[in-house]
This record gives structure tokens, sequence and C-alpha cells, in this order.
């Protein structure tokens, strides 16, 4: 599934579903909508605002709905003027905001509902002035809606960092609709007053997305707990020897364990802070090599006590994907830095939860001569999964090894029980070692 | 013109192909219907005897009813209310928001015997001219299962997912509505002790436009509506027209499904004082094409009320007079009528379909 979200392509799809599909049935309304999609920071407001163009057409005097080709090249000054004239964002105290109209994308779009249609996708930059609350203000936008009068504008909030809303597959949260009152025959502008936020919410947001990710992205635990397979053991020659005892086995995963964390960390920082970005294919791609390497060394010891410095150097590359979560936030430096901590916070918190739930049962077995075929099993399974990966990622399509792995997650917890009994009864009946 | 090319050569490729495809299934089957879901035509003996108006469409409910199993009984008849009657929509129903799913039967959970009954039942209730009425339902049924065959598919689209309920048990005393309706079609006709007391909210919508055949019969629903608004409007005089013509562009309709009550409080376009005998004649012509959905002799009361508020009835259009190019958009706006017509983009074919819906001021839901 996180391999799933982090590409860009599946993003879009899922977010043209969840446009498509969630949103537009509740009007009943047979048109495509136009759409206001507002990220709400600390002190402004971004808005996507999406205008189909069939719809458009009749209220914009200049031809957009005969050809996309080259659509922002032929009217894109025109588009921006437009949009300036028919968006007026207003607060409180009667003041007016600040607004900017900064790209201009044309997409297609289609669903069961309206069939195909292409639209605008318009980024505005809102500014309140000084003083002026960003939760509260007056939307008066009636684009297209001044002429085709049975146009509706659904208006919601895609995110709210503020609000704990960070998810970046969310349904956007609608907060309203912008039509014709008929009755009246006039388009009232939309209050829209947004519940109260607090850093504190949004700290604990991006906790639960740290964790979600971790337990979402079964590439980075893969890693680890390959990496970890035979850190109980002694190097003997070229091969896995026997258990080294408790003090060794506990040493030495924590010592991966923290250099996998503090190049992870290190990376996640650069990364979000926009000093080190890599595209993510790459990335992705580094991120199943790395479960290759991890698991051909449980297999036979590759690179023998340097473990931590190759733990350190892969969570390197495991940090540049996390931080390319945080970078679609285009979080503002305030909520940025805590939301480092928190998604930082929640990645361990969820990384140390399923490595004291896996390792006892995995240094149980070490003690025994079952732990040849444990180390062994796992690493092919680790490495099979890896090759999987390696090939969607650089395919970028999915094949039935990835696809049964996204559906395999869920029963995580139900492999780990086995694991624990199977490593008690193991344990219990073991044959004494030398 | 091009654009009207354009849709009949699209339309009739599409023809070619069904015919293709059709020929396949003929040589196992000589059923009359494109499916088990659309019996046409109806052979059903009850209630022959009975009479006419109440009893009539009390006798055949029960018959219906007593076609059906416990569980399709229950699920057909409900207690009157008009939360349920306000529950239809243009929409498949895949398409309708969960909360606002038609209730009742669905043909698709029926034989064809038992689809028989219920076609029985809403044939007696609705008008006998030619392309309105039960035939104009029955077409809008046909057009359905067009579109499932031809890139619409048949989980969506369909007579199969066409629904009808029983809101209030139907009998000479009390309230009750028989509901009909699906994708393109809503059928509501409320009845207090014994008395029609709303026709409306009535939708017609088609897609495919043009005409089509589905095997072998010729169908073409809405195209004397579209007819109908046209001469009424190219029958205005030049001032008339001028004043019936909007500036503001309609997509849509303006009182669809869930727009209950919304009308405007200051009607607009050109009020019927200000016509000649011959264009109020015309714009008669274009509400009977609504009106005798209902059945004759309601028909005509209905028609009778309307005529004689024509005075103040205002007929507005805006687009083009053709009434076939998209937004191309008619209403007319009385003191209990209100009937509107939008043409717009095809959905699953290309060119255009309209929609169109008639409601009563005071009588939508029989007035409850």
């Amino acid at each position: 599934m996180a391999s799933l979200f982090r590409q860009p392509s599946h993003w879009l799809a899922l977010l043209l579903l969840v446009l498509g599909r969630g949103m537009l049935p509740a009007l009943a309304h047979p048109m495509p909508n136009s759409l206001v999609l507002l990220t709400v920071h600390p002190q402004r407001l971004e808005a996507e605002v999406h205008l189909p163009l069939g719809e458009l057409q009749p209220a914009f005097q200049y031809p957009v709905a005969d050809s996309t080709a080259g659509l922002v090249q032929r009217w894109g000054p025109q588009l921006r003027q437009y949009l300036t004239q028919h968006m007026r964002v207003q607060s409180t105290d009667g003041r007016y905001w600040g607004l900017q109209v900064s790209d201009l994308v044309v997409q297609h779009q289609a669903n069961e509902l309206n069939g195909p249609y292409n639209e605008v996708v318009a980024s505005l930059h809102l500014l309140p002035p000084p003083g002026a609350e960003v939760r509260h203000f007056v939307l008066r936008y009636d684009a297209i809606v001044h002429q085709v009068v049975t146009h509706k504008i659904l208006v919601s909030v895609r995110q709210d960092w503020a609000a704990g809303q960070v998810a970046e597959d969310a349904t956007p949260t609608q907060v309203g609709v912008i039509g014709m009152d008929v009755i009246n025959s006039v388009i009232p502008p939309l209050a829209v007053n947004l519940t109260a936020g607090s850093p504190w919410t949004g700290f604990a947001a991006m906790v639960k997305l740290g964790i979600r990710h971790i337990a979402e992205g079964i590439d980075h635990l893969l890693f680890l707990l390959a990496l970890l397979l035979p850190a109980p053991l002694l190097v003997a020659g070229r091969r896995w020897g026997g258990y080294g005892g408790p003090r060794y086995s506990l040493r030495r995963l924590l010592l991966l364990v923290t250099s996998f964390t503090l190049g992870h960390s290190l990376t996640l920082l650069l990364g979000t802070l926009g000093w080190v970005r890599l595209p993510t294919q790459p990335v992705e791609a580094l991120i199943a090599v790395s479960i290759l390497v991890a698991a051909a060394h449980a297999v036979r010891p590759l690179f023998p006590g340097r473990e931590t410095w190759v733990a350190a150097g892969f969570g390197l590359v495991h940090g540049l994907a996390f931080a390319s979560t945080l970078a679609t936030l285009h979080l503002e430096a305030g909520p940025l830095a805590l939301s480092l901590l928190g998604f930082n916070v929640g990645i361990e918190l969820m990384q140390l939860l399923v490595v004291g739930l896996t390792m006892p049962w995995l240094l149980l077995l070490a003690c025994t001569s079952y732990y040849k075929y444990v180390r062994l099993g796992g690493a092919v399974l680790a490495g099979l999964a890896a090759t999987a990966w390696l090939v969607e990622r650089l395919s970028g399509d999915s094949n039935a090894l990835t696809r049964a792995l996204a559906t395999a997650v869920p029963h995580a917890p139900w492999l780990l029980a086995s694991l624990a009994i199977g490593s008690v009864v193991l344990y219990l009946r073991r044959p004494r070692l030398a | 013109m091009l654009h009207r090319l354009r849709i009949s050569l699209a339309v009739g490729a599409m023809l070619v192909t069904s015919l293709v495809a059709c020929k396949k299934d003929d040589t196992t089957t000589t059923t009359t219907s494109s499916s088990n879901s659309n019996p046409d035509p109806i052979t059903v003996s009850a209630c022959t005897s009975t009479a006419t108006g109440i009893a009539k469409i009390v006798c055949l409910a029960d018959a219906f009813k007593s076609q059906l199993d416990g569980t399709q009984v229950s699920t057909l008849q409900r207690t009157y209310a008009v939360s349920d009657a306000k529950k239809w929509s243009n929409l498949p129903q895949g398409l309708v928001q969960s909360s606002s799913k038609r209730v009742g039967l669905n043909f698709g959970s029926m034989t064809s015997a038992q689809i028989q009954y219920a076609k029985a039942l809403i044939k007696e209730v609705s008008g006998t001219t030619t392309n309105e009425g039960w035939d104009e339902m029955q077409q809008l049924l046909n057009a359905d299962d067009y579109l499932a065959a031809n890139g619409g598919g048949s989980s969506t689209y369909g007579a199969a997912n066409y629904y009808i309920a029983f809101l209030g048990t139907p009998a000479t005393t009390g309230t009750f509505e028989i509901q009909f309706g699906g994708h393109h079609l809503a059928f509501a006709n409320t009845y207090k002790d014994g008395v029609l007391t709303g026709a409306t909210p009535s939708f017609r919508g088609v897609e495919p436009f043009a005409t089509f055949t589905l095997n072998g019969t010729s169908n073409q629903p809405l195209q004397q509506e579209a007819a109908a608004f046209s001469a009424m409007l190219t029958g205005l005089s030049s001032t008339n027209q001028t004043a019936a013509k909007l500036s503001q562009t309609y997509s849509d309709l303006v009182a669809g499904p869930g727009q209950d009550g919304t009308f405007p409080s200051t009607s607009v376009g050109v009020k019927g004082s200000s016509l000649s005998a011959s264009e109020k004649a015309l714009v008669v012509a274009a509400m009977k094409t609504y009106v005798y959905d209902t059945d004759d002799t309601n028909a005509a009361t209905i028609l009778a009320t309307y005529t004689s508020e024509l005075d103040n009835t205002y007929v507005a259009y805006s687009g083009t007079t053709a009434m076939t190019t998209r937004n191309d958009y008619v209403r007319i706006d009385g003191p209990h009528v209100w009937i509107e017509y939008s043409c717009q983009n095809g959905i699953v074919l290309s060119g255009t379909h309209p929609h169109s819906v008639w409601r009563d001021k005071s009588k939508d839901y029989g007035g409850n």
C-alpha cells in the first residue's frame, strides 16, 4: 500500500477517484461541478480551483472548450484575470485578502456520472490582511455560476495541519456549496468557519501519519527485520555460526536499529528542508535493493562487523522516501519543525513496536538448531519480496507478487502470533546445543 | 445540421453494431424483449371485469402483490412518508447517494411475470397517447436497455435497475403513492381517498435522444417534447421571443431531484397575457406532452387548470430554439405548472440528451 501511495501516478488516480465518485453524487447533479480545494496553513490558504471547460465556456468570452491543446498558453492571462475578478476572500471584519493565481494546468477527467470531460485547474495563494484570522472568512466566488446559473461549486478542505487533517489519501472535508439561490435569484457568499486547530493536534496527526507510514510501508520493516535476522549469530569463517548469547545479540540489535534510525532521520530532515532531493523512483528502487542486500547478508555474511554502517547507509535512502511524504504537504516553517519531529516519533514508535514484538521470538529461536531454517526462510521471502518490488518500481507496473504482498499486510498479526507460538514450542523442545 | 448529422451517423453506427450483436442471440432466443426485466407487450389477465378508476387501480395493485412472495411485498409496500416520496432521481440507482436511493422493489429482483403485473398497474394510471404516458415510459425502459448494451453496462443501466414502490397501501380510502422510477424517469401518482391529488414530480430524460431500434421496435420517447417546445418558441412573435429569451445559461434543470419547492419568487420570460391565441395554443400543446403522461381523465382536469391560468404563466428559454443543442433550455412557469427542459451532453453516448421535469407548485407529492 505504501508504495502505491508514494507513486505520483497512483496518487493522482486515487485523488480523482475520491473527487469523482466520493463527492459528485452528493448533489445528484449530472453536470461536472467546480471544485475549490483548500489547504489551510497557519498564516495563509492555498486553493486549488477546478473549472470544467464545457461549463466555463458560456461564462468565459474566449474559446476554451474547443481544444485543450496549448490552452494555458493561449488564454492563461485571461483565465488568471477571470479568476481574480470572480474570487474575493473577505475577513470577518470586512477587509479583503490578497489573491494571486500561480499555476494553471488542464486535465482530463472521466467518471460514470459525467462521462469524460476536461477541466482547467488553477492554484491560488490567498493571504489574509495583517491580524486577520485564517480560519474564519467569507468566500465570494462566482466563476461560471454568474452565467451558468445551474452550475455548482463544491468547496472542501483538503489539508488542515492544525486540525490534524494531513493524510494524503483522506477524502476532502466539504465545507459548503456555492450556487444560485433559485428562489431569490442571488449567489450567496460562503461563510467558512473552520474548527479551532492547535499545534498539538497537528503534531499528534503527524505522529499518527508516521506510525501509519511504517505500518503500511512494509518495505522499511522488511529491510530492518532482514538485517536483524543474523544479528544474534556469530560469524564462523564465511558462514553464519552459532548463537552469540543474549548480551551479544541485544547489543548488535540495538546498534543496528539506532544506526538505521540515525540514517533515516538525517535524510528525513535534509529531504524535508529541500536540501537533498532525489526523484522518487530511484529512491524507491534503492529501497528494494537494500532489502535484497540485507536478505543476501542473512544467507551468508557479506559485510560482517560492518552491519551498522550498512544500516546507517541504507537508512539514508529510506529517510529520503519519508521526506517525500512530508514534502508533499508543503508545510510552513513552524508546523514543519513540529511535523518533522512528530512524523519521526511516529516512525520510531512503530519501528520499535515491531522490533519489540518480533525479536524476542527470533532470539528464542536463535538458541535452537532450527534457527538456520528460520533465517534462510526469512531471507528467501524477503529477497523474493524485494525482487518483486524492484521490478514494480523500475517498470512502473505492479505485478502479482506485489499485489499479493499488499493484500497480505493486514494478516501480519496472525503471522506474528504463529511466530510467537512456534518459537516457544521449538524452544521448549530444542535439542541442547553443545 | 452538421451536428445532427454526426449524431445520426454515430447512432447509426451503434445500431449496426447492436444488430450484428443481436443476430448471434437470435439463434438461441426468440423473446420479444431485450431481457427478462423488460417484458413487452404486457399480458395480464387480472381485473379485466373491474370497471375503471380507483377500483381498478386498487384491484391491479392487489393483483400485483398477489404475484409476489412475502419478502417482495414487504420491500414494495411501505407506510406513507413524504421523505420516501422525495427519494427519486434522474440518475441510475447505482450512482445515487446512499441516503437518497429509491425505495421499493427493482425489476431485476422480479420474474418476468411479476414485472408484467407491475407494468400493467403503471400503465393503468398513465396516459394512452402515443409517445406519452405508458408508451413513453416503455420506450424509456428500452432506452436504458439500449444504454446497458451499448457502453453503459448492465450493472448500472437497464430495466432491471428500475424501482416500483407503494408508499401507503393502495385503497379507496387513505393516502398512497405509486412511485416508479430509474435512470431518466420518475413517476409519482399520489392518491387520497380514491382521488388523484398529485401526478408530480415527474421526471423524463433520455439517452439516446435520436431514434433507436431495440429488438425491432423503433423508439423516440422525448422527440415530440423537444418538437413541441421548439414549435412553441419559434411560434412566438419576435417581440415575445425576445422577451422570453434569458441572458443566463442553463446547463441543467433548476428544480431537479432534491430541489423540492425551489421555484423563483419572481417569474421570468414572456408573460402569457402578452401571447396571442395561437401562441397560447402552442404553449398548451407543449404542456400536453407532460400532462398527458397522466391517465387521460385526470390529465384533462389538470390541463384545464393550467390552461385557465395561461395569462399568468411565463415562458422563458435560453440557448437556441431548436431544443436539441447543448444548453438549450426552456421553462413554462405558471401559478401551478412548472415544466423545465434542458439539453445536455451525452454521458454514455456521444451527442446531446434532454432532461426535463414537470412539477406542480402546490400538488407535488399530492400536496404533502
